[in-house]
């Protein structure tokens, strides 16, 4: 909670949008309506978003969540740069989009739905927020530290056994000193 | 380990007993519905002019009445808290499948979605047949103008945009991530269910009204006449048999059609008040403000905030609702307190120093306290109970009770297993863990509670050095616990048990619980498994 973060609900209408997009354009293209040629747009429009649209963006805050297999599909996304990086593009592009649907019954869902995406993405945009692609961490490498390389080649310094040795009688004598002194 | 039948069919049995019952009665009434349209006498004319799409249309439309009502049901959350807590009425199997209401709220709700789909194609090839099929014969069917009209429905757009509102703003990651864009986009079935009782009022849909004095197929009077006119020269008796014959076939009148009373109503109505009755009471419950009493900073950006309301009960495992998800309240005679993770929000706010600040200590508005799987934990002889970090708040309410009186309850031992990344978070309740621990001992019942605590992330060597917190100290392990060792050793230590299974955890950890508890067969001992979600 704490900051909204638009771009993902945005995310997610532009996937379903894409969907239903689809679907209206195969109806309208399968029951050959009047106006059939912009179901066939819609069909190819509702693809291309989907398939836009299907890597998630990397979270400012938080876990990611990502789509299962979206790996392929956040590299091919990458590779567009800025285009795909910016949130005020893919706004303008979905409402572009979006348009030729409004011609057809069977398509005018898949447009409003897309239209209303394409606005959040607007004000996902405004929030200043951007597409980060999810990426696998590459694992860092142990360092090994020094003192491993180089094992003391001698044991600690100690009085000979028979100093050590607890000797009752005489407490005072059997104390010794530790020439290197011990760390906590 | 394979399945266990008798273990699957304890943890898995009423859910998909449910499910199946679901399944067959929307089959049923989709199968009903497509018969009557496409054979029943009223729709004859109706049929021959829309063909399939009228069946379909009208059968998802049934299904749809059906989901739109009980999709409401399981939200009603203070009515089931109520039934939860009638044990004359409910029994221990009836409480646990009320534990599993949320997911046939999603059942439902993802019905509705693919119905909706099926609907709305349905419907669309219907327009084209209003369009093309237009009627000459039978005007008052039509609902286009004139042939080549293309008819939208306007409220069937809307509550379709609707619909995909709240749909998108359903999905796991906008809930965890985004809680507000979800719960304000969900109460925006109140729009769709005043849509949705507008949209059944059109009457674009007729049915013919008189068929015993207009059988469908009839020929109209005026032709009939014309007929008998071109054949003077039959026999007797084949004239009398074609006439009769004809007579039988004879329109006495012409069709009356009539719009459908509006069957949604009669499917809705009863949920939706039920429902906006029960959000109204939640509303002037919770109107009722909190006082904060004190906030105390633990480590790890938790807080307790510990509150005073007027006629506050809660029983031991229930949950709250307050800004931001839900949490568990640990009740201390006056006062009931609960723990929060800091996410910056309103958590921000609270200042530990409140005694300085109070003024601008923020009001809060609790919702609740709502009954919940963990409350089941006295009603077994044996509980585990399994918590990941801050889901251990509904263990402290339960643990906090034993303290308070262990001798009352059906509950005989108590399995405890922690697991935090952090050393810091354990220092949230060790207090009250080892409180109970040492009074147990006292009471001389050293096997009740049985505490484990995993350290999962750590580097170097770490314990819990406060010498009051000893018992802890040789309980912790570091490393994810190693469950199915844990049931083998819960399962020979309490052979032929029921032993409840009771998990507040991130997901991993709650699947592996849930398939040990369904595989598990050594011993004679069941698991049953009972998990809380907080979102």
């Amino acid at each position: 909670m704490g900051k909204i973060e638009w771009a993902m609900w945005a995310n997610e209408q532009a996937l379903a949008a894409g969907f239903i997009y689809l679907t209206g354009g195969i109806v309208g293209v399968a029951g050959q309506f009047s106006g059939w040629k912009f179901a066939a747009f819609g069909i190819a429009a509702g693809v291309f978003v989907c398939l836009l649209e299907y890597p998630r963006s990397k979270r400012i805050k938080g876990t990611n969540f990502e789509r299962t297999g979206q790996y392929c599909f956040t590299v091919c996304v990458k590779a567009f740069g800025p285009l795909t990086r910016n949130y005020y593009v893919r706004a303008f592009l979905h409402a572009v989009l979006c348009i030729p649907g409004g011609f057809m019954l069977a398509t005018v869902l898949g447009c409003v739905c897309l239209g209303i995406a394409s606005l959040i993405y607007l004000s996902a945009a405004i929030h200043g927020e951007h597409w980060e692609p999810i990426l696998p961490e590459a694992e860092p490498t142990k360092h090994v530290s020094q003192s491993i390389k180089q094992p003391p080649q001698n044991p600690p310094p100690r009085p000979p056994a028979d100093m050590r040795r607890k000797r009752l009688d005489d407490l005072e004598a059997a104390a010794y000193v530790n020439p290197i002194p011990v760390r906590e | 380990m394979g399945l266990s039948l008798r273990s699957w069919i304890a943890n898995e049995g009423g859910k998909h007993c449910i499910l199946i019952t679901w399944l067959s009665v929307s089959a049923w009434i989709f199968w009903r519905t497509f018969i009557l349209y496409c054979s029943g006498a009223e729709y004859h004319y109706l049929h021959k002019m829309l063909g399939l799409g009228l069946c379909i249309s009208r059968a998802s439309a049934t299904v749809l009445n059906l989901n739109c009502s009980l999709v409401l049901l399981p939200m009603c959350r203070s009515i089931l808290t109520v039934l939860r807590g009638t044990r004359q009425v409910s029994s221990k199997k009836a409480r646990r499948l009320l534990d599993k209401s949320k997911t046939f709220h999603v059942t439902c709700g993802v019905a509705i979605c693919v119905f909706s789909v099926v609907h709305v194609g349905a419907h669309l090839v219907n327009v084209v047949s209003f369009s093309v099929r237009y009627s000459d014969e039978f005007p008052a069917l039509n609902v286009a103008h004139y042939r080549g009209q293309s008819v939208p429905g306007i409220t069937g757009v809307l509550l379709v945009l609707v619909l995909f509102l709240m749909f998108t703003a359903s999905s796991h990651s906008v809930r965890v991530g985004n809680y507000e864009i979800f719960w304000y986009t969900h109460n925006l079935f109140i729009l769709f269910y005043v849509v949705l009782l507008m949209h059944v009022v059109g009457g674009a849909l007729k049915y013919q009204t008189n068929v015993d004095a207009h059988p469908p197929g009839c020929i109209p009077a005026n032709q009939t006449r014309a007929h008998s006119d071109t054949w003077p020269n039959q026999e007797v008796d084949g004239e009398l048999v074609a006439e009769s014959r004809e007579m039988s076939l004879v329109c006495k009148e012409d069709a009356h059609f009539q719009p459908h009373f509006p069957q949604t109503w009669l499917w809705v109505l009863g949920p939706l008040c039920l429902y906006c009755g029960e959000r109204l009471y939640r509303y002037i419950r919770c109107n009722a403000s909190v006082t904060i009493v004190s906030v105390v900073r633990h480590p790890c950006d938790v807080i307790e905030v510990r509150m005073l309301k007027n006629s506050f009960k809660a029983r031991p495992g229930q949950t709250l609702t307050v800004p931001g998800g839900l949490t568990c309240p640990t009740e201390n005679k006056e006062t009931f307190g609960i723990h929060v993770r800091v996410v910056g929000d309103w958590t921000d706010v609270l200042c530990p120093d409140w005694k300085l600040c109070c003024a601008a200590c923020p009001r809060l508005y609790v919702d609740g306290p709502f009954g919940s799987p963990s409350e089941e934990v006295f009603n077994y002889e044996v509980s585990v109970c399994v918590a990941g970090g801050i889901g251990v708040t509904p263990f402290a309410c339960i643990m906090h009770a034993l303290l308070d009186e262990w001798r009352r309850y059906k509950l005989q031992r108590l399995y405890f297993v922690w697991v935090c990344r952090e050393l810091n978070s354990f220092y949230w309740f060790a207090e009250l863990l080892c409180g109970l621990h040492r009074k147990l001992w006292e009471q001389n019942r050293p096997d009740y509670l049985n505490i484990r605590l995993y350290l999962t992330t750590a580097q170097e060597l770490q314990n819990l050095t406060d010498e009051k917190y000893r018992p802890l100290h040789s309980r912790l392990l570091i490393g994810r616990p190693k469950l199915k060792l844990l049931f083998e050793e819960i399962g020979r230590s309490n052979q032929h048990k029921k032993v409840g299974v009771f998990c507040c955890a991130p997901k991993g950890v709650s699947r592996e619980l849930h398939k040990l508890c369904n595989s598990f067969s050594a011993s004679g001992t069941v698991f049953e498994y009972n998990k809380e979600s907080f979102s």
